[in-house]
Parts: C-alpha cells; sequence; structure tokens
C-alpha cells in the first residue's frame, strides 16, 4: 500500500480508539450524535470524494477511509458514505459547507435503483411544489436529501419534508431508516437526467461500498482468529479444530486475495466492471465470514456484548441497502460478456 | 411407508395456524423483539387453550413448525415452556413426575434446563458446577450460562458434578442431574440482553452459592446425568430441527408471496430465472428437511430413537432455516429488509448454536457411524 494510505490508515485507527471503540454499541443502536458527527466531519471524512464528472470518481482516499471506520463501527462507516455522495453531488455552498462540516446532515435515497418501478413511492412537482412520498430512505434523518422525481430530476429537498415511521432496521440502526413524506417548495434541481446521475454515483460507489465489507471482514475475522486461540473445548483450543481452522483460513484467503486486488484497483483506474467485481465479491465475503466468526463464538456470539453480532447484521444490510443482486448481475454480466447478458 | 399426516394431525397443524393467525401479530412479534420481552399474555393463552398436546409428540412437533413459521421467537417462547422434561419422563420417580413434571405438561409451571457454563457447552462432560452431598441434601456451587427461560421457569434441570472423573477420559462420568427450585435461597438469576435473535425468549445467566437441593430431588440416579442430557438431547434436537423447518418455510412463504407481487418479469412475463432457481432450491431443501426431520421423529415416537439421523435432522434444518432466510432477504431486497424477514433472519442462526453446534451435530454422525457402520 502506498505511503500516504498508511498514513490514512493510522489517522482513521487513532480516530477509532480515541472516539468510536469505547461507544460501539451506542452509535451502533442509538445515535451518533451531533458532537460525534461534528468529529467525524472536523477529520474532513465527508468531502473525500469531490466532484468528479468522469465515470470513476476518485474514491480512494475515501475507500480506505471508509475501510478503517468499518472496522469499528460499520455504521460510521455508512453515515461517512452518505456525506460524501451528497456532497459529490451537490454545489449550494451554504448546504455543502454545512454539511461537510457536519453541523447539518445530507443524504442520497438510491432506493429506486434498488426496488422496481412503482414501489419506491412518488414525488411529483407541480404548481412549485414537491409532493409525494419516498419510501426506504436511508439517512431520512438528514437536514436534506438528494432524490430522485418520477418525472426523472435529481431535486436537493432543502426542507418540507418529515420521515415517517422507522422501518425495521437489520443493521446500521443509528441511521434514520423509514419513507419520507414531502410537501415542499424549498427545493433545487440539480439533473434533469436525474436517474442516469444517481447511477453513474451508485456505481462510483462500488469501490467504497467494497471496502466497508473488507473492513468488516477484517474486523470481524480477526475477532474470530482472537477466541479460537484462547477458548478451549474438549481440552484444545477451538484454533485446533479443522472444521473451524479451515473455514477461517479459507474465507481469509478469500479476503487476502480481495484485499490486495482492492489496493491494485485503488492505485490505477480501475473498470466500472473491475470496482463491480471487487463489491460483488467483497459483499459476499462479508457475509460468510461474519458468520463463520459468529459460529466460532458459540454462544457469544450472539450476544452483543462480543462485538460479532453486528457484523452479521451490517453485512447483510448492506448487501441490500447499496446493492440489488439480480440487477447488479444483469449489469456485470453485459460487461463480461461484451454484449447484453442476463435477460430474456 | 405413507408420506401423509393423520387427520388428527393435520387437525393440529390448523389449530397452530389460527392460533399463530390470531395472536402473533406482526405489532406483538415486533415489540416483544425490540424489547426483549417474553410474550407472557400469549404464552398464558396458548397454555390456557392446550395449543400444544402433549398426550401426541406429533402434534407438538407440526406445532412447533406451524408456529414458528408465523414468528421464531413467539413461536419458540410458546413452545418452550416444558424444555427437559422429557428426562422426568424418562429417569424420575413418580413423586417427581407428579410434582414436577405433570404441572409442566398440564401448563401451570414452567421448567428450565441448565446444561452449558460460561467455560463451555459443547463439550458438556467438562462442567465445573458442583454438587456436594451434605446430610440430607445436596450443596450446589457454579453457574450455569445462556438458560431459556431463566427468569421465568419455576423449576430447572441442573446438571452438576457429584463426583470426580475416575480418569480424564472418563469426564462423563459423576455427573448428576437436579431440581433446582428458581426460588431457593442461595440462587441468583442475571437476565441477559442483546442477543441477535429469537429476542421474545428470555435467556439468563445463573447462579448457585451453596444451594440446598433436598436429596430427593436428585432425578435418577446419581452418577448417570451425562448419560440424561445426552439422551434428552436426543429427543430435543428433533424439536429444534422442527423449529428450523418452520422458520425455512417461513422464509419461503415470504419470497413467494414477493414474488407474486414485486418480483421484476422477464420479456416473456415470467419470473425471471434466477429467482425461480432459488426459489425451486430452498423448497426443495425445506421439503428434504421435513422428511428427516420426520424420519428422525418416528423413530423416536416409536421408542426406537436414532441418533444419527436425529443429529442429521438437527444440523441440516440449522443449515437450511440460515440459508433459506439470508437466501431470501438478498433476493426480496428492500422488500426483504423491511419485512418480518429480517427477523427470521436473524433468529436463524441460533439453531446452529443451540443444542448442539452445528460441528458437533456432524461430528456425532461421523462418530457413531463408524461405530455403528451406518444411519
Ligand atoms: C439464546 C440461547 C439460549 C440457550 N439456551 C440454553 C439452555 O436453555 N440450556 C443450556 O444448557 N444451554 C443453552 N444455550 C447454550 C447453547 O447450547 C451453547 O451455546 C452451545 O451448546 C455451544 O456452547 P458454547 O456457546 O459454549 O460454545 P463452545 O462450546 O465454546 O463452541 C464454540 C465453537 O467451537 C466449536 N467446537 C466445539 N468443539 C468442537 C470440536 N470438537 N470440533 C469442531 N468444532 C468444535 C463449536 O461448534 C462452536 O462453533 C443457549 C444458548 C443461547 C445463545
Amino acid at each position: 500500500m502506498e505511503e500516504e494510505y498508511e498514513i490514512l490508515e493510522n489517522t482513521v485507527k487513532d480516530f477509532n480508539a480515541k472516539y468510536v471503540e469505547n461507544n460501539s454499541l451506542k452509535f451502533e443502536n442509538e445515535s451518533m450524535g451531533k458532537e460525534f458527527v461534528k468529529l467525524l466531519a472536523d477529520q474532513g471524512f465527508f468531502s473525500m470524494m469531490g466532484q468528479s464528472g468522469e465515470e470513476v470518481a476518485d474514491v480512494k482516499t475515501l475507500s480506505v477511509v471508509l475501510e478503517n471506520l468499518a472496522k469499528s463501527v460499520p455504521a460510521v462507516a455508512v453515515k461517512t458514505l452518505l456525506a460524501n455522495s451528497f456532497l459529490s453531488l451537490v454545489k449550494d455552498p451554504e448546504v455543502t459547507e454545512a454539511v461537510a462540516n457536519g453541523s447539518k446532515s445530507g443524504t442520497v435515497t438510491f432506493s429506486d435503483l434498488l426496488v422496481g418501478p412503482g414501489q419506491n413511492g412518488s414525488l411529483l412537482l407541480s404548481d412549485g411544489k414537491i409532493k409525494g412520498e419516498k419510501q426506504f430512505v436511508v439517512g431520512s434523518d438528514s437536514d436534506f436529501i438528494v432524490t430522485l422525481l418520477d418525472t426523472g430530476e435529481l431535486v436537493l429537498l432543502k426542507s418540507g419534508f418529515t420521515a415517517g415511521k422507522k422501518l425495521k432496521r437489520l443493521g446500521f440502526r443509528s441511521i434514520g431508516f423509514s419513507a419520507v413524506s414531502v410537501n415542499s417548495s424549498d427545493y433545487e434541481v440539480l439533473s434533469k437526467e436525474g436517474r442516469k446521475e444517481l447511477e453513474k454515483l451508485y456505481y462510483q460507489l462500488s469501490i467504497p461500498v467494497a471496502a466497508i465489507s473488507l473492513g468488516m471482514s477484517e474486523a470481524v475475522s480477526q475477532k474470530g482468529l482472537d477466541y479460537a486461540k484462547v477458548r478451549t473445548a474438549f481440552g484444545h483450543y477451538l484454533k485446533d479444530f479443522q472444521p473451524l481452522a479451515f473455514e477461517l483460513t479459507s474465507l481469509i484467503a478469500e479476503m487476502e486475495i480481495l484485499k490486495r486486488y482492492f489496493e491494485v484497483l485503488i492505485s490505477t483506474s480501475p473498470s466500472r466492471k473491475e470496482a463491480m467485481f471487487l463489491k460483488h465479491k467483497a459483499l459476499a465475503l462479508a457475509k460468510d465470514i461474519s458468520k463463520t466468526s459468529l459460529q466460532i463464538h458459540g454462544g457469544y456470539g450472539y450476544l452483543e456484548d462480543f462485538g460479532i453480532e453486528k457484523f452479521y447484521r451490517d453485512s447483510m444490510a448492506l448487501s441490500v441497502l447499496f446493492h440489488n443482486e439480480e440487477h447488479e448481475m444483469e449489469v456485470l454480466s453485459t460487461l463480461v460478456f461484451e454484449t447484453k447478458a442476463g435477460f430474456v | 411407508m405413507d408420506f401423509e399426516l393423520s387427520d388428527d394431525i393435520k387437525e393440529a397443524v390448523v389449530r397452530a395456524k389460527e392460533f399463530a393467525n390470531k395472536y402473533f401479530t406482526e405489532e406483538v412479534a415486533e415489540k416483544s423483539d425490540f424489547n426483549e420481552e417474553f410474550p407472557t399474555d400469549i404464552v398464558a393463552i396458548s397454555k390456557k387453550e392446550k395449543v400444544l398436546d402433549f398426550s401426541n409428540p406429533w402434534k407438538v412437533l407440526v406445532t412447533i413448525e406451524e408456529l414458528v413459521r408465523r414468528d421464531p421467537g413467539l413461536g419458540i417462547s410458546v413452545t418452550i415452556s416444558a424444555f427437559g422434561a422429557e428426562i422426568f419422563m424418562f429417569f424420575g420417580n413418580d413423586a417427581q413426575k407428579e410434582k414436577y413434571m405433570n404441572p409442566v405438561f398440564a401448563g401451570k409451571r414452567t421448567l428450565g434446563l441448565g446444561v452449558t457454563e460460561a467455560g463451555g457447552g459443547s463439550d458438556v462432560a467438562g462442567i465445573k458446577c458442583e454438587a456436594r452431598l451434605d446430610g440430607d441434601s445436596y450443596v450446589l456451587n457454579g453457574g450455569k450460562m445462556f438458560i431459556s427461560n431463566g427468569q421465568i421457569a419455576d423449576h430447572f434441570l441442573v446438571l452438576a458434578r457429584t463426583s470426580p472423573p475416575p480418569s480424564p477420559e472418563k469426564k462423563h462420568k459423576g455427573l448428576s442431574v437436579f431440581v433446582v427450585d428458581s426460588k431457593s435461597p442461595g440462587f441468583a438469576i442475571n437476565k441477559l440482553h442483546g442477543k441477535l435473535g429469537v429476542r421474545a425468549t428470555n435467556t439468563a445467566e445463573l447462579i448457585f452459592d451453596n444451594v440446598r437441593v433436598p436429596k430427593e430431588d436428585m432425578v435418577g440416579e446419581e452418577g448417570k446425568g451425562f448419560y440424561y442430557i445426552m439422551t434428552f438431547f436426543n429427543i430435543s434436537r428433533i424439536y429444534v430441527a422442527a423449529q428450523g423447518l418452520g422458520i425455512a418455510h417461513g422464509a419461503l412463504d415470504r419470497l413467494i408471496e414477493y414474488s407474486k407481487k414485486y418480483a421484476p418479469v422477464s420479456e416473456t412475463g415470467e419470473l425471471n430465472e434466477n429467482l425461480q432457481l432459488a426459489i425451486a432450491e430452498i423448497a426443495t431443501r425445506v421439503e428434504a428437511t421435513r422428511n428427516i426431520t420426520y424420519k428422525a421423529a418416528s423413530y423416536l415416537f416409536k421408542f426406537t430413537p436414532n441418533p444419527i439421523v436425529t443429529s442429521m435432522a438437527k444440523f441440516y434444518a440449522a443449515e437450511t432455516a440460515v440459508f433459506a432466510t439470508k437466501r431470501a432477504i438478498e433476493l426480496m431486497s428492500l422488500h426483504g429488509l423491511t419485512s418480518d424477514l429480517e427477523r427470521f433472519f436473524r433468529d436463524a442462526k441460533i439453531l446452529d448454536i443451540w443444542e448442539g453446534t452445528t460441528e458437533v451435530e456432524k461430528l456425532i454422525i461421523t462418530r457413531m457411524m463408524l461405530k455403528e457402520g451406518g444411519a
């Protein structure tokens, strides 16, 4: 890994040790609180993506930060991802400054890309007002929302919206997740070709999302390794039992290969296909490795105190909130076959 | 060979369905899950309505399956009140059956079983809890970890060491089972919080500080406790398999419902093949789980238990439940994540752990097959 990334990695490690680890259950399950969000912003973590017009944005530094934030509390990494996504789309200096310095929060709704047409509510502009409801908004407790209208424009809602009843939340419980009712005349149209713009950002996030998955995998596999070295059963350390040792080792082999690939991708200009390869495999790995690590911990893995079960939940939540298996495999198959594939 | 359920067992299925439809509302299920709250009221109603008919184990099995299919946390809470009672049935004396077992089967009392300790659950013979004979009672010292019904049971069956093992290889000797009254002096209970799933069930740590247990509350013979517990697990694992079957079937129900309502279709108007194959795979695994679970049950209920098939059923059901809930969420995307399926996903993972981890079940299968030469 390049030196600049190593320095960044150490910065995040220190940040985790100082501010995150002691509060991990609170940050995961309840709320991160304004003070902590400000601290995150003060590190410059919220505005690392820049506003790139290119298909593949510079997500290298952001990805290194996310990977390392995810090792302690994945929800903190997701919060950071949302802020960066927001700032990559919005230009209004008053808004961007407030979100970048953590005094206000912003989110982007990706759900239009994840569920079918008509399944995500409806937002329409009429007589100078945007009205309707958007379903499945991650970060619904934010001060600003970037979202898509039915007519295809990408808009920034500055006020005039309220979050509905909290939705069930498998993971990232401290981040708002609900439908949002909108009745707003305080908005800005960001793009007429909103869906395209949103899709572009979505694919730009492939490596950052993979980075969060890899961070989770590293943390949860380390917990498995540590526990298996100290816990005994039948007079042996758990590490000595082949089923546990072999499975964890095999998953760690996969993780190390993906980390290498990740490092290659962030130090070059990866194609969309390569970025999607990484995301596809990293999301699956985080789920598998969390499951194995939980299993190694036996009953203790099932309780939150050991900090394992959250990875089991979050790895699944991540793979749904920022990913749709069928949709992405269709796109990826088409890139691999170099012709439309995966459709009948 | 007849794969059809008899009419009275089909009736039990219908009764369980009706009960779940009436009482397992999403509101109650969500509240119990969120607050980690045992559904006392529903459990009381289920006992009054005799939802579990202990006179016929097949009815118990299908009732567990159906209730859990609707909601695992509530379903397990309703069906776990008699956890451990078979130990009395097979090894208790008449007085113990009268005093402890009958009230549990009649729905008047709740039972818990304390085997696992902080230091280990898989290695049952390695437990440290001790019972020392002192006059006409035993004195218990030590603790038990992750005990279901911990705060609500009236009595616990507790495995403790009554004599040192004759040799390091014979650790399973010298263990005995006692009935411990939850109100005994020196007995403390700490509720465990923050479970991944089955949060409606009550789980606690038990601590014994010089707890006196009258001699007559030892179950069966002194030193045979390990054998009693293993015999019990060969019964209870079939019911755990039924839990897995219920969870997996519940996930399949939800995926099929989603497919009809929301799933994308191809240009020919059919469901995408990826989804079609996934449904087929889950459905096949559910069917295979049912067959193996019912086979294990049929051996047991004819009093010819087959521990190999039982362990196969338990681990396969657990893996199927975990697999089905995971695949269903992945395919249902945000619709799955924001539905009760997310609870099923969290609940399913316990089946890989309790009453013999999946690894331990697999070891039992092979070791017994090598010993006995086949399933
Ligand atoms: C919610 C909940 C409710 C429970 N209810 C009860 C209850 O009512 N009564 C009760 O007595 N217990 C109960 N348990 C405990 C449960 O049965 C144990 O957690 C389980 O038996 C595993 O024991 P352990 O947690 O100590 O894990 P360990 O025994 O420490 O095992 C850790 C890991 O090592 C693996 N392992 C162990 N030995 C081997 C080997 N030889 N080869 C390969 N792998 C091996 C295991 O499979 C597991 O993956 C409950 C647990 C939970 C979480």
